[in-house]
């Protein structure tokens, strides 16, 4: 059963020249999915909407079969969807442990160390961690909120191979071991080719590839 | 994670910003409660300055054609006696004394009679048909007398007349030994009709006439005679007995005009036949600079206020530009823009509270010598405009402050009829002779107020500095962000 639904979804940053048009699609829990496409095809606008960071000029998205914007953005953010950026986002004077639990609904640490962070680099401050440790923060953050969903812009745009690699393998993990619906922005066909579907923004319109 | 425990991390964490806003609080503190400590001192010392000063009105009976009461009479041989049928009696004063705020009354009519008595004569040629005439004065209480009161004279045997007595006298200790009078003597007093007055008190001069002065023989604080109400009456037998003028006190000069206007209401009183006259001139001249000191202290207050909160908003909204990665951050975690503001209010709260606590030490130490150095600034001023009145501070920078009246110009309408204007000293913290200090003391209210104050500046600060960011969407901000 889909857990979050997109219909007819429009949004144009210029008049006439829409960048999402009539998008409906649906997104099922324990499965990840994974978005292509092109610089500037909407992506991100597209994640942004389903996060409920901006609105959309037509159509509605559902989380549960209820319009989003009913309950408000602010209550979806924080109860439905957790995100996940290229460049991290963590605020600069917590630790990665503060950081976490700023959303979390279960304890910090427990989770850091699954993600592969020691005790001692949970209460280091978070700038002094290197990219892929920041990363791990990051996902232990939209984990430990306990979302359904959780929406990664370019999670591994950052990092090496190898901890791209290990990045990609945790948010499969979290689709399919604990049962989320999660959904990649990304660029990358490696990190793509992990995910149980693979969609394609082209034109304003998703397509399954 | 809570938004205190948001705010605590970030005060804690962002040491630099925290102690930057510190002390621009601090500053921002310690003039507001400079400020506002100063006024309510100068406040109270005025509250004192007028209970020390008081403030005086009189009502004096109409010697003109204006009272249907005057009458002139003309004995043919050019003395003229001016008198009214309607003095002021006891039953004016006592409904004047009614009003609130009145505080005392010193009542006084002074005739001239003839005595047998040996009288020390004044330094200035009189016709010898003058040399036998003293002063009656009669007055309601010779204990509340500005003779008695204003130190020139003291009782030192007997009684003083309270007013419930008939045919008495309170005399001169030298005129007693001149005429070999003592308690329970007898003297006669001659106007309209001769008066036997029996000496019930003796009193002792301490500011003896000057011997520079010219002085008359009737005039000589020796020779004045104080009787009561009914030895007037018996003087003068069929004209009605009262007194020419009465000294009302009040207990604060500022409700001088007040009081006035319902004397002036009182319907059991005949107004046609009385003036009434106000003094607060004494106050108004010492009370001037610290009036001065208020109304700036009032004026720097909503200064500094304003001025802080326009500092302190464009370094909020500056570091709220630093901010906005954090702002979009939190918003895209679901936390509201209520709980973000709440945020940044309670880190600069948990500043301003303790920045404020300390306003109290920095403060103390500064309000005293900033009271002192305006106050000197006033006081230059005044001391030039003030009639009479010389505000004076000792040592410098000491905050020792006299107000003293130098000149007996005010005091010469005073119905007591002294000569010589005494040398009066009123410090500022009180009616007691001595110079005290005053002292700038920080105290609970104050505080109480400077945190008013502050709170409200920084919540505007606060709210005014978030604007800019709190409008925009949060993919807006994290598209800034990027």
């Amino acid at each position: 059963m889909a857990v979050l639904e997109m219909k007819e979804i429009c949004y144009a940053y210029e008049k006439g020249r829409p960048i999402l048009s009539n998008v409906t699609t649906e997104f099922e829990a324990g499965k990840m999915y994974a978005i292509l496409g092109s610089s500037g095809s909407g992506k991100t606008t597209l994640l942004s909407l389903i996060g409920g960071l901006d609105i959309p000029q037509k159509g509605e998205i559902l989380f549960d079969s209820e319009d989003i914007a009913q309950r408000g953005l602010a209550c979806h953010r924080s109860s439905h969807v957790s995100l996940i950026f290229q460049s991290y986002n963590l605020i600069d004077y917590m630790t990665p442990m503060e950081n976490v639990a700023l959303t979390a609904k279960k304890d910090a640490l427990p989770m850091l160390l699954r993600l592969g962070l020691t005790a001692e680099e949970a209460k280091r401050n978070v700038m002094k961690l290197s990219g892929g440790q920041q990363q791990r923060v990051a996902i232990a953050r939209a984990l430990a909120s306990d979302t359904p969903v959780i929406l990664a812009d370019e999670p591994t745009g950052n990092l090496d191979e190898d901890t791209a690699g290990e990045i990609t393998g945790i948010l499969k993990e979290s689709a399919h071991g604990l049962n989320k619906c999660v959904i990649v922005v990304t660029h990358s066909n490696e990190l793509a080719a992990q995910a149980d579907i693979i969609l394609k923004l082209k034109r304003g319109s998703l397509c399954p590839v | 994670m809570g938004t205190i425990r948001r705010a605590y991390l970030y005060v804690t964490r962002k040491k630099g910003k925290s102690v930057l806003l510190f002390f621009i609080l601090l500053i921002m503190a310690t003039f507001v409660l400079t400020g506002l400590s100063v006024e309510k001192v100068s406040q109270a010392e005025q509250k004192k300055l007028r209970e020390a000063l008081g403030g005086e009105f009189y009502i004096t009976v109409e010697f003109s054609e204006s009272n249907p009461y005057f009458r002139e009479t003309n004995d043919g041989e050019g003395n003229v006696e001016l008198w009214t049928e309607l003095p002021i009696t006891q039953d004016v004063i006592d409904a004047v004394m009614s009003i609130d705020g009145m505080k005392s009354y010193d009542a006084e009519t002074k005739t001239f009679v003839s005595t047998a008595l040996d009288v020390f004569p004044g330094n200035v040629p009189m016709k010898a048909e003058f040399n036998n005439l003293v002063y009656a004065r009669t007055v309601a209480d010779t204990e509340n007398s500005s003779f008695f009161q204003s130190g020139i004279a003291k009782l030192i045997e007997g009684n003083h007349i309270t007013g419930n007595e008939s045919n008495v006298a309170v005399i001169s200790k030298d005129l007693a030994e001149a005429n070999s009078l003592g308690l329970g003597s007898f003297i006669s007093l001659q106007a309209d009709r001769t008066v036997d007055v029996r000496v019930i008190g003796i009193y002792e001069i301490l500011k003896p006439d000057s011997p520079l002065a010219n002085i008359v023989t009737y005039e000589k604080a020796e020779n004045q005679i104080f009787t009561d109400i009914n030895t007037l009456q018996d003087l003068f037998g069929d004209k009605p007995a009262g007194f020419d003028s009465v000294a009302f006190t009040v207990y604060d000069p500022a409700q001088l005009d007040s009081i006035i206007s319902k004397v002036n209401g009182l319907s059991s009183v005949d107004w046609r036949a009385f003036a009434v006259t106000t003094n607060n001139q004494t106050y108004l001249d010492a009370a001037a600079p610290l009036q001065k000191l208020q109304a700036l202290m009032s004026s720097i207050i909503w200064v500094i206020a304003l001025v802080s909160a326009v500092i302190l908003s464009l370094i909020l909204t500056m570091w709220g530009r630093s901010r906005i990665h954090e702002t979009g951050v939190l918003l895209s975690l679901g936390i509201g823009k209520t709980r973000i503001i709440g945020q940044y209010l309670t880190e600069a709260l948990m500043i301003a509270v303790i920045a404020f606590g300390c306003s109290y030490f920095t403060s103390s130490a500064v309000a005293g010598q900033f009271a002192s150095g305006l106050l000197q600034q006033n006081i230059s001023v005044s001391d030039e405009q003030a009639a009479g009145v010389a505000i004076t501070q000792k040592d410098g920078f000491s905050k020792d402050v006299v107000v003293s009246i130098k000149d007996d110009s005010d005091l010469s309408d005073m119905p007591s009829g002294q000569d010589t204007a005494p040398e009066v000293e009123v410090s500022i913290d009180g009616a007691e002779a001595d110079r005290e200090q005053i002292s700038v003391k920080i105290d609970f209210c104050n505080m109480l107020q400077l945190y008013l104050i502050g709170m409200t500046v920084i919540i505007l600060s606060v709210g005014i500095s978030s604007l800019s960011v709190m409008r925009l969407k949060p993919h807006k901000i994290l598209s800034k962000m990027s």
